[in-house]
C-alpha cells in the first residue's frame, strides 16, 4: 500500500482532534491560566467535605443506575427475543419508547405522574384509602427510579440486537454435549452478549454521570456533581465550578478507559447465524397471560407520555387539588397559532437534528474506518470518538463557546459563537460516539472478504463502499443514526449555552414556558418533541431490524 | 423508502418557513421578564421606532449573565433587561456592561444606580409572604418573616432553591445583615436560617414548580416576589400575599447596555424607552410592575400599585453589606444549613 492511506488516516485523526480534543484543551489551558488561580480553587475543592460527598454520590448513582437498568432491560430483551406471544412485535417497539422521551420532558412528566401531587400518586393514594401521598419523589431513590426508567432501554436495545445475531446452533451444540440450561446461559449466551452488555453499561454509566435534569428536579438536598457545578456557578464561584467540571470530566474519562479494557477482553462478535426459534408458550392461556402482562407493562412504561399529553390538554390554572383535571381543552394547543413564531422552534430543532445526524453519520463512518485498524492512528481515532460521551455536556458546551468565540484562523479558531452554525455543530460532535461506535461495531462483524471480492471483480472503491459496505452496515448505521437524532433533537444542556435567536430549539421553548409558568404550553411542546422522536425511532427502527 | 423521503423533504423545508428579513435593525434583548411584559413593550417600542425590529430571548437572569459572559468576544445581545442588581454588579465588575446614562436617570434613587452608569433600576421587586388561600384560614395568614417557621406551618413550607434565586438570596442575606446590625454578630441570623430550614419541606427547583406545588397543596406558605404572585392571581391561582410587618427588603430590577452591543443606537433607544414614564405606567397597569422612578405622580399609577406603595414598609438595612457578603454567606448556607434540620429530608 502507498503512504497515502496512512496519511489520510492521520488527517482524519487530526480533524477529530481539532473538533473534539482542541476545545477541551483550550478551556483547560484557560482555567489553568486564570489569575485568581485554578490551583487555589483546586485546593478549596480538595478541602471541602461536601465536594467529596457529591463526587461519591455521582459515582454511586451512576453505578447503581447501570445495575438497575441492566436488571430491567436484559430480561425484557430476552423475553421479546425468545418468547412468542400475541402482540409481541408491537410491544417490542413500545417498551423501547422511553428512549423517545427527552430527559427534560421526561422528568417533568414523571413529576406530574409520580410526584407528591401527581395523578398516578393520587390514584394510588385513593385506591389505598390514604389521606396523603404514599411516597415523595425526592432524594436518591427518585433519581434512581427516573434513571432506571429512561436508561434501561440501552440495555434492552443492545441486548436484543445481540440476541438477533446470536447463532442458535451454538446452544444446540452445547446441549448436545450435555450442558444444562443454566450452564448454557452462563457459558454460551452470556459470553456472546458481553460486547453488547459492556457497550450498554458504558453508555448508561456515562449518561447517568452527566445526567442533570433528574438530580436537579428530584435531588433536593441530595447533590451530585452536575448539580453541584450549577450551584457553584449560581453562587458566583466560577473558579470552583471549573474545577468541579474538570474533576467530573476526569472521572468520566477514567470510566471510559476502564470500559475499553473490559470491552477489549471480549470476544469479537463476528457471528452470523440463525437465532434460536422463539418459544411459544405451551398453553394458549399462558400465551395470552404473557401478552396481557406485556400490554400492562407497556402501559406503565408509556404512562409518562400519556401524562404529558394530558397536561397539554389542561387549561391554565384549572387543575389544583382534584384527582383528575376538571377541565380539558385545546387552549394550550391553540397558542401554537399565536403569531408566526410559535412553530419556529420546531423547525429549528428538526433541521439542526437532521443536519447533525447526517454529519455525524458521515464523520462517524470515516472515523470508524480509521479506528477499525488497530494501529496508532486507529487507537487515537477510537479514543477521540468516545470522548464527547465522557465529557459532561455542560462542560463541552462551555468549551465550544470559549474556543469558537474568537477569529484566529492561524490558531485554528473561528468565530462561531452567535452564528447559526455552532449549535448544529455541537450536536454533531456530541452525537459522534453514537454513530461512530455503532459503525465500529458493524465493521467488527463485516467480513473483509466481501470487500475484497468486490474489488477483485473490478468494482471501484466508491462502488464497493456504496454497493457492499454500506448495505451490510445498514442496521448498525440506522441504530447509530437513531441514537444520534434522539440525542440532538431532545438536547437542552448544549442548547441552553449555545442557542441564538435564530436557532432557538424546542427544548429552550419548553424551558422558557416553564419559567413563565405556562405548564400547559410546555407540555404541548413536550408532546411534539416526544411524538417526533418516537416517529424517528420507529422509522429507523424498521431499518435496524433488517 | 417513500414515507422516509417525504419526511426528509418536509423536515428540510420547514426552517425556510421561519425566515425572512425585513430590512429593520434587529435589536436583541436578553430578559427574564416574561412574555406578559415583553409583548407589550415590543408592540409599543416598535410603534415608536418603526425602523427597529425588537427581538427578545427569554431566560433567567443567571443565564443572561452566563450568556453575556460567554459571548464577550463576540457580543450578540444588545440590552440586558431585568434581574436583581446583585447579578448586574457581577457582570459590571467583569466589564460586560457598557456605560450609558439615560435621560431618566435622575429620577432613580441614588442607591438604585451603579457606579459609572453601568446599570440602572427600572422596577422594584418586592419580596412578600405567600400562602395558599384555600388551605390557610384567614386568622392564620403569615404576618411576618418569622411566621414562616411558626408551628402551624411546620413541614408545609416550600422555599425556592435559594442559591439559584435572587429573591431568596436577598431575603437570606437580609436576615444575616440584620443580625449583624442588631446583635453585632451573625449567630442570630444563622439560627433564624436554621429554623427556617427545619420548617422547610422542600427546596423547589424553579418558581413555576413552586406555584404548582402550592396550588396543588403540597405546601401552604412560601416567600416570593409580588409581581409573579399578582400574575398568578390574575390567572385564578388561589395564592394570597402579605407584606412582612417588619419590613420588605426591596430589590432593584435593573437594565443595562451590553458592552460591545452590535446595535448600540437601537439599544440606547430601548433603554430610554424602558425607563420612560409611559412605559413604566404601561408596565404597572398591564403587567404588575412597580416603577423604580420616584418622580411619577401617584395618581398616574393604577390603584393596586398605589395601594402596594402605601402598605409596604421598606426594610432598613445595610444593602451594600448584604450584597457584598451574599456569595460567602450563601455558600456557607449551602454547606452548613441546607437540609440539616429538614423534617422530611428526601429518602
Amino acid at each position: 500500500m502507498s503512504r497515502f492511506p496512512s496519511l489520510g488516516r492521520w488527517a482524519v485523526v487530526a480533524l477529530l482532534a481539532w473538533l473534539i480534543g482542541y476545545p477541551l484543551a483550550v478551556t483547560f489551558a484557560a482555567a489553568l491560566a486564570s489569575p485568581a488561580g485554578f490551583g487555589a480553587a483546586f485546593a478549596e475543592f480538595a478541602r471541602r467535605a461536601d465536594e467529596w460527598t457529591a463526587l461519591g454520590r455521582s459515582l454511586w448513582i451512576s453505578t447503581a443506575t447501570v445495575a438497575l437498568a441492566a436488571v430491567v432491560g436484559v430480561p425484557l430483551a430476552f423475553l421479546f427475543a425468545r418468547a412468542e406471544f400475541p402482540g409481541r412485535k408491537w410491544l417490542g417497539e413500545l417498551v423501547a419508547l422511553p428512549v423517545a422521551l427527552p430527559p427534560l420532558v421526561g422528568v417533568i412528566a414523571f413529576l406530574y405522574l409520580w410526584g407528591e401531587s401527581g395523578v398516578g400518586t393520587r390514584l394510588v393514594a385513593r385506591a389505598l384509602g390514604l389521606a396523603g401521598a404514599p411516597w415523595r419523589l425526592s432524594g436518591q431513590g427518585a433519581i434512581l427510579v427516573v434513571h432506571a426508567y429512561s436508561m434501561y432501554v440501552y440495555f434492552y436495545l443492545f441486548t436484543r440486537a445481540a440476541l438477533a445475531r446470536f447463532d442458535g446452533a451454538l446452544l444446540e451444540a452445547a446441549a448436545a454435549l450435555g450442558a444444562g440450561p443454566v450452564r448454557r446461559f452462563f457459558r454460551v449466551t452470556l459470553p456472546a452478549l458481553r460486547p453488547a452488555l459492556a457497550a450498554a453499561a458504558v453508555l448508561t454509566f456515562l449518561t447517568a454521570l452527566g445526567s442533570f435534569s433528574a438530580p436537579y428536579l428530584f435531588g433536593g438536598s441530595y447533590r451530585v456533581m452536575t448539580t453541584q457545578i450549577l450551584a457553584s456557578k449560581q453562587n458566583g464561584d466560577v473558579d470552583l465550578a471549573e474545577v468541579e467540571t474538570a474533576v467530573l470530566t476526569l472521572l468520566a474519562v477514567a470510566g471510559l478507559l476502564v470500559a475499553r479494557r473490559l470491552e477489549s477482553g471480549a470476544a469479537p462478535a463476528r457471528q452470523r447465524g440463525v437465532p434460536p426459534a422463539r418459544r411459544a408458550s405451551r398453553s394458549r392461556l399462558a400465551a395470552w397471560a404473557l401478552g396481557a402482562a406485556g400490554w400492562l407493562l407497556a402501559l406503565a412504561l408509556l404512562a409518562p407520555h400519556l401524562t404529558l399529553l394530558l397536561m397539554s390538554l389542561v387549561p391554565r390554572a384549572t387543575w389544583t387539588t382534584e384527582l383528575l383535571p376538571p377541565v380539558l381543552g385545546l387552549a394550550n394547543w391553540g397558542q401554537l397559532g399565536r403569531g408566526a413564531g410559535a412553530l419556529v422552534p420546531v423547525g429549528n430543532s428538526l433541521w439542526m437534528a437532521v443536519a447533525a445526524t447526517v454529519g455525524a453519520l458521515v464523520l462517524g463512518f470515516v472515523a470508524a474506518r480509521t479506528a477499525a485498524r488497530r494501529d496508532r492512528a486507529g487507537r487515537a481515532a477510537e479514543l477521540l470518538i468516545g470522548l464527547p460521551w465522557a465529557v459532561p455536556a455542560t462542560a463541552f458546551a462551555v468549551a465550544l463557546a470559549t474556543t469558537w468565540s474568537v477569529d484566529r484562523p492561524w490558531q485554528g479558531r473561528f468565530l462561531l459563537v452567535g452564528t447559526a452554525a455552532l449549535l448544529p455543530l455541537a450536536y454533531l460532535i456530541r452525537c459522534l460516539p453514537s454513530t461512530g461506535r455503532a459503525t465500529l461495531a458493524g465493521l467488527a462483524q463485516l467480513d473483509p472478504g466481501l470487500e475484497e471480492a468486490a474489488r477483485s471483480l473490478g468494482a471501484s472503491k466508491l462502488r464497493t463502499l456504496w454497493r457492499v459496505t454500506v448495505p451490510v452496515l445498514r442496521p448498525a448505521l440506522a441504530a447509530g443514526a437513531m441514537l444520534a437524532f434522539l440525542a440532538a433533537f431532545g438536547d437542552f444542556v448544549l442548547s441552553i449555552v449555545l442557542y441564538t435567536f435564530d436557532t432557538r430549539p424546542i427544548s429552550i421553548e419548553i424551558l422558557s414556558s416553564l419559567r413563565l409558568q405556562e405548564t400547559g404550553l410546555a407540555a404541548v411542546y413536550g408532546v411534539i418533541l416526544t411524538a417526533l422522536s418516537a416517529a424517528a425511532f420507529l422509522l429507523l427502527g424498521r431499518e435496524r431490524e433488517r | 423508502m417513500k414515507p422516509r423521503a417525504l419526511l426528509l423533504t418536509s423536515l428540510l423545508s420547514l426552517p425556510l418557513a421561519g425566515c425572512g428579513g425585513n430590512g429593520r435593525t434587529p435589536l436583541l434583548v436578553y430578559t427574564p421578564h416574561g412574555r406578559d411584559l415583553m409583548l407589550l413593550f415590543e408592540a409599543e417600542f416598535e410603534r415608536a421606532n418603526p425602523s427597529i425590529d425588537l427581538r427578545f430571548l427569554d431566560m433567567g437572569s443567571q443565564e443572561v449573565y452566563d450568556r453575556v459572559r460567554s459571548e464577550q468576544a463576540n457580543p450578540q445581545g444588545d440590552v440586558w433587561f431585568g434581574g436583581p442588581d446583585a447579578i448586574f454588579a457581577r457582570a459590571a465588575a467583569e466589564g460586560l456592561l457598557a456605560p450609558y446614562r439615560p435621560s431618566w436617570a435622575d429620577a432613580i434613587p441614588k442607591a438604585s444606580q451603579a457606579e459609572g452608569d453601568l446599570y440602572f433600576g427600572t422596577f422594584r421587586t418586592l419580596p412578600v409572604l405567600v400562602y395558599q388561600e384555600k388551605l390557610v384560614p384567614a386568622d392564620q395568614v403569615p404576618a411576618d418573616w418569622d411566621d414562616l417557621f411558626a408551628e402551624r406551618f411546620r413541614g408545609r413550607v416550600l422555599i425556592r432553591d435559594p442559591i439559584a434565586s435572587g429573591v431568596m438570596r436577598t431575603l437570606f442575606s437580609y436576615q444575616l445583615a440584620r443580625s449583624l446590625e442588631t446583635t453585632g454578630g451573625l449567630d442570630a441570623g444563622w439560627t433564624w436560617l436554621g429554623r427556617l430550614d427545619a420548617a422547610t419541606k422542600e427546596y423547589v427547583a424553579n418558581p413555576a414548580l413552586l406555584f404548582e406545588k402550592l396550588v396543588r397543596g403540597e405546601g401552604v406558605v412560601t416567600a416570593w416576589e409580588l409581581t409573579d404572585i399578582l400574575l398568578q392571581r390574575a390567572q385564578g391561582s388561589p395564592l394570597g400575599y402579605r407584606f412582612a410587618a417588619s419590613g420588605t427588603p426591596v430589590i432593584d430590577d435593573s437594565i443595562a447596555l451590553i458592552e460591545g452591543a452590535p446595535h448600540r443606537a437601537a439599544a440606547v433607544a430601548f433603554v430610554e424607552f424602558a425607563g420612560s414614564a409611559d412605559a413604566l405606567r404601561l408596565a404597572a397597569e398591564r403587567a404588575f410592575r412597580i416603577p423604580a422612578r420616584t418622580d411619577l405622580p401617584p395618581e398616574t399609577l393604577p390603584d393596586w400599585a398605589r395601594d402596594v406603595l402605601a402598605r409596604m414598609v421598606p426594610a432598613d438595612y445595610d444593602e451594600g453589606l448584604a450584597a457584598s457578603k451574599a456569595q460567602e454567606w450563601m455558600g456557607q448556607w449551602d454547606r452548613t444549613v441546607r437540609g440539616r434540620g429538614a423534617p422530611a429530608g428526601g429518602g
